[in-house]
């Protein structure tokens, strides 16, 4: 005991120093963000490499029971797949398919993707999702979330992708009065995040407060019906043929999380058949 | 014994409030200048190390509660503490020659003096810069700051080395 004793105070400055290092180490770590954050990755990068080589090799004890759960579940689903196929075909004979999905919705599909990040103060606002290349994102598919439409993807990486927010005087949408088929464009008027102005509508057109604007089909972003806003009411105007109606938009552009990106399976053949079309007209004009 | 207590007493007091003040410095984006590290400079060299770093702690301590850096002049001012005779026998190998235990122009001379002060500035400066940016990413401004921080530190520490010596002359006359 008289030896520890002796050791101790014989070498007792380093453990005075052991004792304020590790304290300024404790309140470092504690108290300053960027050090702590940098000592947990690093922390996780040595522990999670740790357990990923025992996972690897403790894996492939399991595979066997794994693959038995897998056959089982198989078995059953491609049972419950035979019995409400008959099921379904019961049906059939009974009524004719009222619940069918229209045709023309069926050249989309949706890519569920994240909001990271976003913004609605500026004059030209912009949102990134954490959706890129590598998921089959291509510039100018439009962005939907389930009030209504957010913008058009405009700039694409590999793992994220920029969309122009509705709330970009550069984007122009094509929309209508429902239950109508005239249409105008509604842009963004750099005012408040929650209403646009819809142009170009002409005067002919009934309307009344609170109807719903939808889109118009007329491009290859947007399928026709997909929900813009409300009208809220007309605004001035220099021009007596065409309205210009304030319309409150129904998506809420400070608490997007989760968005649809629209893939359309018809759009490269539409855009070849305008092209084609277009350069015919050039050809005619020429001659 | 009892003034030189409350001169050291002074200058921990002076040095902590002086460094409040510099912290606000920082020249050209990089060069900051850390002068209360002065205070464990000038500590009696046979002051016992474990009083040295006591004291070297608690000065940091107050440094980092001012300054919202949490530990993080604590353990550059400890670890200059632990590291400070070693530096100083690097320039004056035999102590038992010292008259005056307090390092001083007068009693190491200005060569001596220097190259010590100039030695424990620049491994404060390496402990705390490295201890901020945590990484070496940054190595190029890391090293940049610790350079330019230890030049302006020095010179503004022989600043008020010069004050100290033209006050006592003048006391003297």
């Amino acid at each position: 005991m008289k030896n520890l004793f002796d050791f101790i105070i014989k070498h007792s400055s380093w453990f005075v120093f052991l004792f304020f290092a590790a304290m300024s180490c404790l309140l470092l770590f504690q108290n300053n963000p960027y050090q702590h954050s940098i000592y947990l990755t690093s922390a996780n990068a040595v522990s999670s490499s740790i357990y990923g080589l025992f996972n690897n090799v403790t894996s492939y004890f399991h595979l066997r029971g794994i693959n038995e759960d897998l056959q089982e579940r198989n078995a059953m689903l491609e049972n419950e797949v035979v019995s409400l196929r008959n099921e379904i075909n019961n049906y059939k004979m009974l009524v004719p398919d009222t619940n069918a999905v229209p045709k023309e919705y069926q050249n989309f599909d949706f890519v569920i993707a994240h909001v990271i990040s976003n913004s609605i103060s500026q004059p030209y606002n912009y949102v990134t999702i954490n959706r890129g290349e590598a998921d089959g994102i291509l510039p100018e598919m439009g962005v939907v979330d389930q009030n209504g439409v957010v913008g058009i993807v405009n700039v694409v990486g590999k793992h994220s992708a920029r969309i122009i927010s509705l709330l970009n005087p550069n984007l122009r949408l094509s929309c209508k009065v429902k239950n109508s088929d005239f249409f105008g464009s509604l842009v963004w008027d750099c005012l408040s995040p929650q209403y646009a102005v819809l142009e170009e509508l002409p005067r002919h057109v009934e309307f009344a407060n609170g109807d719903t604007i939808i889109t118009s089909g007329y491009s290859t972003v947007f399928p026709e019906g997909l929900i813009v806003g409300t009208i809220e009411g007309k605004m001035p105007t220099n021009d007596d043929n065409f309205y210009t109606l304030k319309i409150k938009l129904t998506t809420d552009f400070s608490r997007l999380s989760t968005v649809r990106v629209i893939r359309n399976s018809m759009k490269e053949e539409l855009v070849a058949l305008e092209a084609a079309d277009y350069n015919s007209k050039d050809k005619g004009g020429r001659k | 014994m009892s003034k030189t207590v409350l001169q050291f007493a002074t200058l921990f007091v002076g040095m902590l409030l002086a460094q409040l003040i510099c912290n606000r410095i920082c020249l050209f984006g990089v060069a900051v200048p850390i002068v209360f590290i002065y205070f464990i400079i000038r500590l009696p060299m046979n002051l016992s190390v474990n009083w040295v770093m006591c004291l070297s702690f608690m000065l940091g301590l107050f440094v980092d509660i001012f300054e919202n850096t949490q530990g993080m002049n604590a353990l550059s001012a400890t670890l200059l503490a632990a590291g400070r005779k070693t530096v100083f026998s690097l320039y004056f190998p035999r102590e038992d020659d010292l008259g005056n235990p307090v390092p001083s122009i007068r009693s190491l001379g200005l060569a001596v003096y220097v190259k010590y002060m100039a030695t424990s500035v620049l491994l404060y400066c390496v402990a705390v810069f490295l201890i901020q940016s945590f990484s070496l990413g940054h190595i190029g401004i890391t090293f940049l700051r610790i350079i330019s921080s230890s030049i302006l530190t020095v010179l503004i520490l022989l600043g008020f080395d010069s004050i100290a010596t033209t006050r006592r002359r003048e006391k003297r006359l």
